[in-house]
């Protein structure tokens, strides 16, 4: 294997571990929030999550050059402020993948939140536990196999990112060049045997990842 | 002297308003009504699980909420046990972990030993380390009562919690119910549908009815004077019927019905004095319908009162007892679709008598069994 296919599989699987964590944090609590918080714009932040499910990659990833770009309404402040962009960093696939996986996750880890009884919400309550505690002792600890394999799904959709990871992070070969980019330019340029490379083992991770959520989600039902 | 439980309560949710208030001097009450009647909204109120709009809530003098003062204690500071419907055991905890959740803010060692007491008393010894989904019904139920009990409840509240098991184990249950309850002594509120239920398990019976109480008394009231005509059809008592009042005074009351002419004893505590041709709801206990005996010579007036005669038009066996549908020999439509009263007798009085042989009878109802149900 040469030196560009080895940092593009480096890349993807760094980008995917961290977007895949980066999706932890932020998309259980809002799982949690959206399946049993009742609250002023919560058909918004729905909304605003499940977005990148339904719209073209490219324009999710242009959304986010507007808003993190170095002219973008957040991007621009820092950049006067630091010199320094998010654009075009290797970081900027880890966004891109990280918005794009989270309606996955979020969408699996609420079916699974919703489907745990209310009682046994309540009976924690009773018992002197608090909202907080109820969730990670109760709520989370049930909802785990729905949870989980919407974490693998949700690291299935990092690794194969492609439209938004283009507009916002760009396509520098050892870089920014990810798995599904170099395949992309592989094919451009002719270079079949990589592009069969690369492809074969993009095939291979995604049968894992589907054997593993169809387990999780079997042992959820 | 106030009473140990203290309830008023009034929640307004879309198409249906809760307007409830009743008190309780401790032991068990039973929230007795129809399914929707706002029962188990009453218990998550008590808990604290719902916030009622107005009203007040008192646990041995305690306060655990009151609109006007602005208190609403969190369910967390109630010390409210709750039972649920179907449990609501923590599946992914052993038996000795569900008991012992509440008991957290606990040294481990008094934790331990507070749950090896309430496993022994509830009769759990050796299931300490099963699941619940390895445990049956009945146990099951054991386990919820002893994860409820095992804060040392000031109130237990239990939601139904019978409906959860077949219909066997109903029975033995209700009994071990009944006995684990006046055994802790913790004073409980449980929910029915089924009356005999909440006649079992309750010291004091309050009828729900479309978000209201109609009804709140000693279970040995409820039973021999439901406040109201709405409480005895609650109730499922048979025979409830319509007639005419010619006389009352405190003592008796004197009515017209089917061309008859009854006397039936009035509730003096009630005092109860409803005017001449007013019309008027009574009931009469099918088991206290007396048949007489026809190789014994005429009634006598004297002994028997509110004598009448009919016929069986129908008989249906109950094991131990046969109910029969009389039709009685006054002209008109029955008071009850195709039959005006129905009488249970034991099997050995339906032997002796050969009734399912000889189909008319003249039959006498003392007038302590004609209950008058107040307008």
């Amino acid at each position: 294997m040469t030196d560009e296919t080895l940092s593009a599989l480096a890349l993807s699987v760094r980008v995917a571990v961290l977007a895949t964590l980066a999706n932890a944090f932020v998309g259980i609590p809002l799982a949690y929030v959206l399946a049993r918080r009742r609250f002023r714009g919560r058909a918004l932040l729905d909304l605003l999550v499940t977005l990148p499910l339904v719209l073209p990659p490219t324009v999710t990833g242009y959304y986010l050059i507007v808003l993190l770009g170095r002219r973008g309404w957040l991007g621009a402040p820092v950049y006067a402020a630091t010199g320094w962009s998010i654009a075009f960093t290797w970081y900027a696939a880890v966004v891109a993948a990280t918005v794009m996986a989270l309606p996955l996750l979020v969408r699996t880890a609420r079916a699974a939140i919703e489907s745990v009884d209310r009682d046994l919400e309540k009976a924690a309550w009773t018992l002197g536990r608090s909202e907080w505690r109820t969730a990670l002792e109760v709520t989370l600890p049930l909802a785990r196999n729905g949870i989980l394999a919407g974490l693998v799904l949700a690291f299935a959709r990092a690794l194969g990112e492609f439209g938004a990871t283009l507009m916002l992070a760009g396509n520098i070969p050892g870089r920014t060049t990810t798995v599904p980019l170099a395949i992309y330019t592989a094919v451009q340029t002719g270079e079949e045997t990589m592009a069969l490379a690369l492809v074969a083992i993009l095939t291979v991770l995604s049968c894992l990842v589907l054997v593993v959520a169809g387990r999780l989600g079997a042992r959820a039902a | 002297m106030s009473a140990r439980l203290e309830v008023r309560l009034v929640k307004r949710l879309p198409g249906f308003t809760l307007d409830a208030q009743w008190s309780a001097d401790g032991g068990v009450a039973a929230l007795f009504g129809p399914s929707g009647a706002g029962k188990t909204l009453t218990l998550s109120c008590m808990a604290g699980l719902l916030r009622p709009d107005a009203g007040r809530i008192v646990v041995d003098g305690r306060v655990l909420f009151d609109a006007a003062a602005g208190v609403d204690v969190p369910p967390q500071a109630r010390r409210v046990g709750y039972v649920f419907q179907g449990y609501a055991l923590f599946p992914h905890r052993t038996v000795a972990e569900n008991v012992g959740f509440g008991l957290r803010d606990r040294p481990r060692a008094e934790r331990e030993r507070r749950v090896a007491e309430v496993v022994a008393r509830l009769g759990l010894g050796g299931f300490e380390r099963r699941y619940p989904s390895e445990l049956s019904g009945g146990q099951r139920q054991r386990v919820a009562l002893g994860r409820a009990l095992g804060i040392d409840p000031a109130l237990l509240l239990l939601d139904e919690p019978l409906s959860a098991l077949d219909a066997p184990l109903r029975a033995a249950l209700r009994n071990d119910l009944r006995a684990i309850l006046s055994e802790w002594g913790t004073a409980a509120v449980v929910v029915t549908h089924d009356f005999s239920e909440a006649y079992r398990l309750g010291d004091r019976i309050v009828v729900y009815d479309h978000g209201r109480v109609v009804q709140s008394a000693p279970r040995a009231e409820l039973l021999w004077q439901p406040a109201s005509e709405a409480v005895a059809r609650i109730m499922d008592i048979p025979n409830v019927l319509h007639g005419t009042v010619v006389k009352a005074t405190p003592d008796r009351i004197q009515l017209r019905w089917r061309g008859q002419l009854l006397e039936a004893v009035n509730s003096p505590t009630r005092s109860y004095l409803p005017p001449p041709e007013s019309p008027l709801a009574f009931f009469i206990r099918p088991e206290y319908v007396r048949l007489i005996r026809k190789d014994r010579g005429p009634a006598d007036p004297g002994h028997h009162m509110n004598l009448m005669t009919g016929t069986v038009v129908a008989d249906e066996d109950f094991g131990t007892t046969w109910t029969l549908r009389i039709r009685l020999d006054h002209p008109g439509p029955p008071a009850q679709g195709d039959y005006d009263l129905q009488v249970e007798v034991p099997h050995l009085v339906y032997e002796i008598l050969e009734i399912d042989r000889d189909r008319h009878w003249e039959f006498s109802i003392h007038r302590g069994s004609i209950h008058v149900l107040p307008a």
